[in-house]
């Protein structure tokens, strides 16, 4: 997923992959410190919130949120490359096009650094399903039970 | 980017039904670069319904409660929204107490269902918590197309 205009990434390097055991270690520009990927098909990311963020000038005025659904597409960027690491489709053409079961517990707000979790849960064809939760200083903050991806043209 | 997804209402029922618009341009900067051309994010469809819910409860109180997303049972898009398209977006409330209404929705764009969902169940919260009552009463006017408020 490419981030909304105010939390897109600076232009930095491309990202590279380093392997530590069964860890594989990618420096990704959406994120804030390397990607863990898994062992298996999970990955681990951290994003900052800064209070800086253009959005929070209007979501809201008087008490700063980061948009539930700003979170959701974190998650969904850190998805993406889990299947990018598995799947032969077309680099960054993996997006979120369905949720169930998702939960927003507590606000996230400016100087949260959130830790974003996704496993794969199921996959078919263009297809895959992950399982993903958001946690601020050992408190989950928002979990999704299904997020779907895809790729292509279909949907 | 302004996180404002509502650029008209059309027509509100209070506590039962709303009705709004968003137009997009080229020149806003939140679009996804896929390799079949830029589209609206995922997330961003729901917000716009989302705000559409929270636009119908501030209307209902006389701005004085306004939504916050709590829970989404489920929600699947089908279908790319571009550059230069116009949203329409209906949410409908389903339920409702004094702490929290659920509401469900669609999205659809020139003539196509880009976006459905149900079960979003939303916080009430006491609005001035969140923005100044006169922004959100000029802003209820603008996108409603009346003369604001004093």
């Amino acid at each position: 997923m490419n981030t909304p205009a105010d939390t897109a990434p600076l232009p930095l390097p491309a990202s590279t992959t380093e392997t530590a055991g069964q860890v594989r270690i990618r420096y990704h520009p959406r994120f804030d410190r390397p990607v863990r990927l898994g062992p298996g098909e999970e990955a681990t990311a951290v994003r900052n919130i800064p209070n800086t963020l253009d959005v929070f000038a209007t979501h809201f005025p008087r008490k700063p949120v980061l948009p539930g659904v700003l979170l959701l597409e974190s998650m969904a960027a850190l998805a993406a490359l889990v299947c990018e690491e598995h799947d032969t489709f077309a680099p960054a053409s993996w997006r979120l096009s369905g949720v169930r079961g998702v939960g927003f517990r507590h606000f996230i707000g400016p100087g949260d650094q959130v830790e974003i979790r996704v496993r794969r849960t199921g996959h078919r064809g263009r297809s895959a399903d992950f399982s993903a939760s958001a946690r601020v200083d050992d408190r989950i903050v928002a979990t999704a039970r299904t997020l779907t991806m895809t790729t292509g043209e279909a949907t | 980017m302004r996180f404002h997804l509502i650029d008209r209402i059309d027509s509100w029922q209070p506590h039962r039904h709303i009705t709004a618009r968003k137009v997009t341009s080229v020149h806003e900067g939140h679009w996804q670069q896929t390799p079949d051309g830029p589209r609206l994010a995922f997330g961003l469809m729901l917000e716009a319904l989302c705000q559409a819910g929270t636009w119908l409860i501030m209307l209902s109180t006389e701005h004085r409660k306004r939504a916050a997303l709590l829970t989404v049972r489920e929600a699947i898009a089908s279908g790319p929204v571009r550059p230069g398209d116009t949203l329409r977006i209906e949410a409908v409330v389903v339920s409702r107490s004094e702490e929290a209404a659920v509401i469900d929705g669609t999205v659809t764009c020139e003539g196509r269902t880009v976006l459905e969902a149900n079960g979003i169940m939303c916080a009430l919260i006491d609005a001035e918590e969140l923005d100044d009552p006169a922004d959100t009463a000029r802003m209820a006017s603008r996108l409603l197309g009346t003369k604001a408020a004093a």
